[in-house]
């Protein structure tokens, strides 16, 4: 493959990842708050465009033409330094994502995925644990009270997380004997069964650590909008405000939800009945058949995060971390037994 | 080489959270009123100057208790890449560990490490 055939590969690949995070991203507001409407029982946002379709486009030209205020007692540095290190690591997580299988396009073999690296999902890892610095530095830098309270709570809701997710992700990684994103998929596919059959435990706790890294109700305590307003992000504004939950609640959910995909729900493979093999509905479409596998995996994902977010109440501070070292990580340790004694009957 | 594709990512979500930082700057009013910036606190003058002073001791506990486990997990990752080649030698030396690592567990439940300790506060 010539260099730049390869440039041009890696180009499209960027503009892929990044038409998700701000096209996407911002389209998935809309989608949240006609969710949100209709479990309400309203119509929700309907003025702008068809079904209020443009709601979007009109909030991203308000958000930019607000004014850029600095609050008088923050860090400027930091203050600033706290959007990048929200933004940054929060999208790099796409990189390692595999949005689909091997494909033979214009005399090339491409495989869909920006580095497909033998560590993915440590990297993976790695840049959701980031996270934790843009959400303390943005409540320290404010030098506000109610921003400072909602990192802090936010940042021990994020350390107490990041331990049971990673504990949780090692039953998968000793059955498919791998870190690469890619190669995990193809082991699944391989051995004929997606793993959440396997890995029941291990779902539901990855699903809980999921809910809890993007501040989603029942662990959305860091911005309990009722007694903080909104949390760290009260002295920003504009598109400052407008990145945190950009980022937070639709960039991390869609990254989160691909990894989960990945690990427990078989990637882009079509509907699989466990050990006998896989049932693919939309074989018409030949390759691209895994594509929108993975898409519609990824938003059942997202709408179930959205069901839970508009039903139910939020837990206290204390009893977010307390439910993460006292039943989430014995139970994740559980999980690694039990996967230690699995693993070797499972063949291929 | 791997890496290109994430290097470029990385340099293009720098330049664009740079862009995004400073379009405010750029096509917002610019109207200088004094408590415009004044830091957000119920609508009453500031209690204290700054909120950068002491917070609650749980969430020191939190920190103190990730890098126990969050570096533990770090060495269970290559373990668990290569356990099926290891044998029952693998099984074994690890479930020493993980013993180890869950005494660790108990040990802080038993000092209450766990929870919050709002009644030693009340007293």
């Amino acid at each position: 493959m010539s260099i730049v055939a390869l440039g041009i590969i890696i180009a499209i690949k960027v503009v892929v990842i990044l038409a998700i995070i701000l096209g996407i991203g911002a389209y998935l507001t809309l989608v949240e708050r006609k969710v949100a409407a209709h479990i309400q029982r309203r119509p929700g946002p309907m003025v702008v465009g068809w079904h209020g379709l443009l709601q979007p486009l009109a909030d991203g030209i308000k958000l930019l033409t607000k004014e850029d205020i600095l609050p008088s007692s923050a860090n400027q540095v930091l203050y600033n330094l706290a959007i990048i290190m929200a933004l940054v690591p929060a999208s790099l997580v796409f990189a390692v994502v595999p949005f689909g299988p091997e494909i033979h396009v214009f005399g090339y073999d491409v495989k869909p995925i920006l580095t497909d690296v033998n560590i993915g999902i440590i990297m993976a890892f790695a840049f959701g644990s980031l996270a934790v610095y843009g959400v303390a530095l943005s409540g320290w830098a404010s030098n506000s009270k109610y921003a400072l309270i909602g990192a802090l709570r936010k940042a021990g809701i994020i350390i107490s997380y990041e331990v049971v997710i990673t504990f949780a992700a090692l039953g998968p990684i000793m059955l498919a004997k791998s870190l690469s994103t890619y190669d995990i998929v193809m082991a699944q596919i391989h051995q004929k069964v997606w793993y959440i059959f396997l890995q029941p435990i291990s779902f539901v706790v990855f699903v809980f650590a999921l809910l809890a890294e993007t501040g989603r109700v029942p662990f959305d305590i860091q911005e309990a909008e009722a007694e903080l307003v909104t949390g760290f992000t009260v002295e920003y504004g504009g598109m400052k405000f407008g990145l945190f939950p950009l980022v937070e609640w639709y960039v991390e959910v869609l990254s989160l939800s691909s990894i989960l995909t990945v690990l427990y729900l078989g990637g882009w493979s079509p509907i699989n009945i466990p050990f006998v093999g896989f049932v693919d509905p939309l074989f018409f479409l030949g390759p691209w058949s895994g594509f929108i596998w993975f898409i519609i995996k990824v938003t059942i994902l997202f709408l179930l995060v959205l069901w839970l977010h508009w039903t139910l109440p939020r837990y206290r501070i204390d009893q977010i971390t307390t439910i993460a070292w006292k039943v989430m990580l014995p139970l994740a340790l559980f999980n690694i037994l039990i996967t230690a004694f699995i693993a070797p009957l499972l063949r291929g | 080489m791997a890496y290109i594709g994430l290097l470029s990512l990385l340099a293009v979500m720098l330049g664009l959270s740079v862009v995004l930082i400073s379009l405010n700057w750029l096509l917002g009013p610019k109207k200088k009123e004094p408590y415009k910036t004044y830091p957000y606190e119920c609508g009453v003058p500031l209690y204290d100057d700054t909120a950068q002073t002491t917070f609650h001791q749980g969430y020191y506990i939190l920190g103190l208790l990730l890098l126990l486990f969050d570096i533990e997990v770090a060495y269970l990752f290559p373990w668990a890449v290569v356990y099926n080649y290891l044998g029952i030698f693998g099984f074994i030396e690890v479930f020493l560990f993980l013993l180890i690592l869950t005494f660790g567990l108990v040990y802080a439940w038993k000092k209450e490490a766990l929870d919050w300790q709002f009644d030693l506060e009340s007293l």
